[in-house]
């Protein structure tokens, strides 16, 4: 089972969670939370598995980032959510060189939160104006505080 | 411009968009061309960008309800479901048989009106214009039917938390039942129009061709990548709503070309129709909403990931709950977005006249990449 054999794939990473998720309740199979550094051999091992970047997205918490990884795969139903946790005003190695179907991804990301990727080969802004000063899914964006 | 892509002088560039016919949308894409040929495509998106996730942040679980459907307007009700059943498994509530049958028979005639519109459009981008006008006949009436019952024609906002507000009646069903049949009548149409057209044939064999390895890293999903021979369908692999009630097939092909794509979309347009008359068969009766939706949805603490399969493969709803009657998060995983990233791509060694039957074929909705 893949979801076994992916287990068994990270475990010589020394992550800091790897564990069986709830599907009924999040739709994960397996949760994952992985330190920024260790991110690429998540990747690595995770294309290894032949699964598929299905989501990259990033969380504001205020205090810090969470970004959260989405991996699938087309043979059999295993859904993957791996959680990195990333302090402000910090980069995060990118892994564009692994799955190129990151590169937007990450430059939606750097885009809209302003969180920098290293190594990324064409970091500029993606949906918004490249003359755009401001990134909108920061919870301190002015437009936030509308109204209820 | 020549400086800012780093390229050498004896190329030049040429700009398509970001308003142009066959990018169906305000898409613009910065071509390097040798000759004839590409030799590099940059995509320049986000035209269309409206800030949905922004949106999602500074009003409730209900009012974002009516955003979805303008994401991707030509498969609204499958953006529909997927929010109500991330929704629903927040507050775990159970969806009525009848509820779910109406979900699905809705969310195939949108199907079809979406696979419909492709075809018109993809073939009037490939020069043809007859088949354009066959096939907004059909959808014509299909669009009738959805919005008798829905009261919009495109921008539906139709299922509700935990069911669907208005119940489907027999003279549904049999319109269900008579566009089915008619839509049959037509395939010989079709294929004699244009699958065994040879001049259609020659303009997309061994054209555009995607392997399964590039479907894995570019995060290629739908008619694409079953187009690549990839029998994967979230219809079938997670087996949401009523779909497992359903004996259908997942069409393939063989090549990955574009032709293959042509194929996939048309057999599923058939398949789809088997759905819908299975689904006004078993019809059960019972109620269309769940017992006891909460008034003020309000998830507690936690994070759902919920996919569905729409026309242009996997949408995925990521959403963060911090206990609020606010979404802390909503992600929205587009499937264009990523087949979209792989264009550059595909479109790279190719004439620019194939530029064209690329994009087409990837069956784009800007608005959706965008967001």
């Amino acid at each position: 089972m893949l979801k076994d054999n992916l287990t068994k794939a990270l475990a010589p990473l020394n992550l800091e969670k790897v564990a069986e998720g709830d599907y009924a309740k999040t739709g994960y199979h397996l949760e994952v939370a992985a330190l920024p550094a260790q991110l690429p051999d998540v990747a690595q091992a995770m294309l290894a598995a032949d699964c598929f970047l299905e989501s990259f997205t990033a969380v504001d918490l205020n205090e810090a980032f969470d970004l959260v990884y989405h991996f699938a795969s087309f043979d059999e139903l295993c859904r993957t959510a791996v959680h990195v946790p990333l302090g402000k005003k910090k980069g995060m190695p990118t892994i564009s060189h692994i799955y190129p179907g990151a590169d937007w991804y990450e430059r939606e990301v750097f885009d809209l939160f302003g969180i920098h990727f290293f190594n990324h080969p064409n970091l500029k802004r993606l949906l918004l104006p490249e003359d755009a000063d401001f990134h909108p899914l920061l919870k301190d964006f002015g437009a936030s505080q509308g109204n209820d | 411009m020549t400086e800012l892509l780093g390229i050498e002088e004896k190329t030049y560039t040429l700009n398509l968009g970001p308003q142009h016919p066959s990018t169906h949308g305000v898409l613009r894409v910065i071509l390097e061309m040798d000759g004839e040929f590409i030799i590099k495509a940059e995509p320049v998106i986000g035209y269309g960008h409206r800030g949905h996730e922004h949106m999602a942040e500074n009003r409730n679980y209900t009012q974002f309800l009516p955003n979805l459907a303008r994401v991707d307007y030509l498969h609204a009700l499958a953006y529909n479901q997927c929010y109500c059943m991330a929704v629903e498994k927040f507050l775990d509530l159970k969806v009525p048989e009848r509820a779910e049958y109406i979900r699905v028979i809705t969310c195939e005639l949108n199907r079809i009106t979406s696979h419909l519109l492709w075809f018109g459009a993809y073939l009037m981008d490939l020069g043809a214009f007859t088949p354009f006008l066959y096939c907004f006949d059909d959808r014509e009436h299909l669009l009738d039917l959805l919005d008798g019952l829905t009261g919009s024609r495109l921008t539906y906002c139709f299922f509700r938390f935990g069911g669907v507000p208005i119940d489907i009646d027999d003279d549904f069903v049999a319109g269900c039942r008579a566009f089915v049949s008619r839509l049959r009548s037509r395939w010989d149409d079709y294929n004699n129009l244009v699958t065994k057209n040879v001049i259609f044939i020659n303009r997309t064999r061994d054209v555009g061709i995607i392997t399964r390895d590039q479907c894995i890293k570019y995060g290629i999903t739908g008619p694409i990548l079953r187009g690549s021979g990839i029998p994967y369908d979230i219809r079938k692999s997670e087996a949401y709503s009523a779909y497992p009630e359903f004996d259908f097939e997942i069409p393939i092909g063989s090549k990955g070309d574009i032709y293959d794509r042509y194929i996939v979309r048309l057999a599923e347009m058939e398949q789809s129709c088997r759905i819908i008359e299975q689904a006004c068969n078993q019809l059960p009766d019972g109620p269309i909403m769940a017992e006891k939706v909460p008034k003020r949805i309000k998830p507690p603490v936690g994070e759902v990931y919920q996919a569905v399969e729409t026309a242009r493969g996997s949408f995925g709803m990521y959403i963060v709950s911090q206990g609020d009657v606010k979404p802390y998060r909503i992600k929205l995983r587009t499937p264009s977005f990523a087949n979209m990233s792989f264009f550059p791509e595909m479109a790279v060694d190719n004439l620019v006249a194939d530029l064209v039957a690329n994009l087409g074929s990837i069956d784009v909705v800007i608005p959706e990449i965008d967001r």
